[in-house]
């Protein structure tokens, strides 16, 4: 089934931008424009020459977003498939990365997740992800009952709080997806630090769930609900 | 084909919307990205005021004459829509304010 999907993939215009169509849908729905646009302005609001943005009232705005506005609008920005370096690099400022995931310094992944867990939220957000996005060896899909939404839609969920992950790059080959953190410095817990950020960098759950989709193949997959 | 003109010029003033690129909105930023454009056309002759009966009145009559004065009412926006934010070419993010109409009025 998936090769009669790609096959119509040379028909489509080489300038097609699936990152920018969605930003257009959004931007023609009232509800989807006005919570985006404010995500976006509070995100990019400077403070003062040392501080770039309120990354607090960011987060709260992104969380918003994702919680308010339906998911045919909010995935197709986060998931959307890339031919070129311009899409890609549009995929990945959509949660305002400057903002909303980098920091001065990068944290130990096990440091972020004891942060996160100290958030009710934020912890429960981040055992949905491990849940659903487990990867699963009895599927075809490497998830677990072959459900890509679910997985999608916890990926989606942790924006906005400790454990915002996003793409690492603007690479259209390959993608990767990961927390602002790294496993530097865990001592004797680095192979469960390094487990814990595969769960988000090499996964083939996810990575499928997010090719899925921006293909468009995923209907075919996921059980309806 | 000329009637047809003439009624469109005759349709009351109301909201009427666009897609555009935010290149063609000519702001001086550079995006692809497509954002709603409402903008509110149409005729007032039904609103009409004593006021602006006086005023053209007054005009013919010489009694203002030097200054700038406006007989008619003028379909306008009343309310303007909510911030747009949008990415440009080179990756910043933009919101601009009042750029939309959000209701329309002969005033």
């Amino acid at each position: 089934l998936a090769s009669i999907f790609s096959g119509m993939d040379p028909a489509t215009n080489s300038k097609s931008n699936h990152c920018l169509d969605a930003a257009k849908a959004c931007n023609l729905n009232d509800n989807c424009k006005r919570l985006r646009s404010a995500y976006i302005s509070t995100c990019s609001r400077e403070i003062s020459a040392t501080e770039l943005c309120n990354r607090r009232k960011c987060h709260k705005a992104l969380r918003q977003f994702f919680d308010r506005v339906p998911s045919e609008y909010t995935y197709r920005l986060l998931f959307c498939s890339c031919k070129d370096q311009a899409c890609a690099e549009r995929r990945r400022q959509t949660i305002v990365p400057n903002c909303s995931y980098e920091d001065k310094e990068k944290p130990n992944c096990l440091d972020l997740r004891n942060l996160c867990r100290t958030d009710h939220l934020c912890r429960s957000r981040l055992a949905d992800f491990h849940t659903n996005c487990q990867v699963s060896f009895q599927s075809l899909t490497s998830c677990p009952e072959d459900n890509y939404q679910a997985c999608l839609g916890s990926y989606a969920g942790m924006i906005g709080f400790d454990m915002t992950p996003n793409y690492i790059d603007a690479s259209i080959v390959s993608i990767t997806v990961s927390p602002w953190c790294s496993c530097r410095g865990s001592g004797n817990m680095e192979e469960e630090c390094e487990r814990f950020l595969r769960d988000f960098t090499e996964n083939p759950c996810l990575r499928n769930a997010i090719q899925a989709f921006g293909n468009g193949t995923d209907v075919n997959l996921s059980p309806k609900n | 084909n000329r009637m047809k003109r003439a009624r469109a010029r005759l349709k009351p003033c109301a909201l009427k919307e666009l897609e555009v690129s935010v290149s063609e909105l000519g702001l001086g930023y550079e995006s692809d990205e497509i954002v709603l454009f409402r903008y509110c056309s149409g005729t007032c002759e039904t609103a009409v005021r004593n006021y602006d009966l006086s005023l053209k009145n007054m005009r013919i009559k010489k009694k203002i004459k030097k200054e700038k004065v406006r007989a008619r009412p003028c379909c306008r926006p009343l309310s303007y829509d909510d911030d747009v934010s949008f990415l440009d070419t080179y990756n910043r993010y933009y919101t601009v304010n009042e750029l939309s109409a959000k209701e329309c009025g002969c005033v």
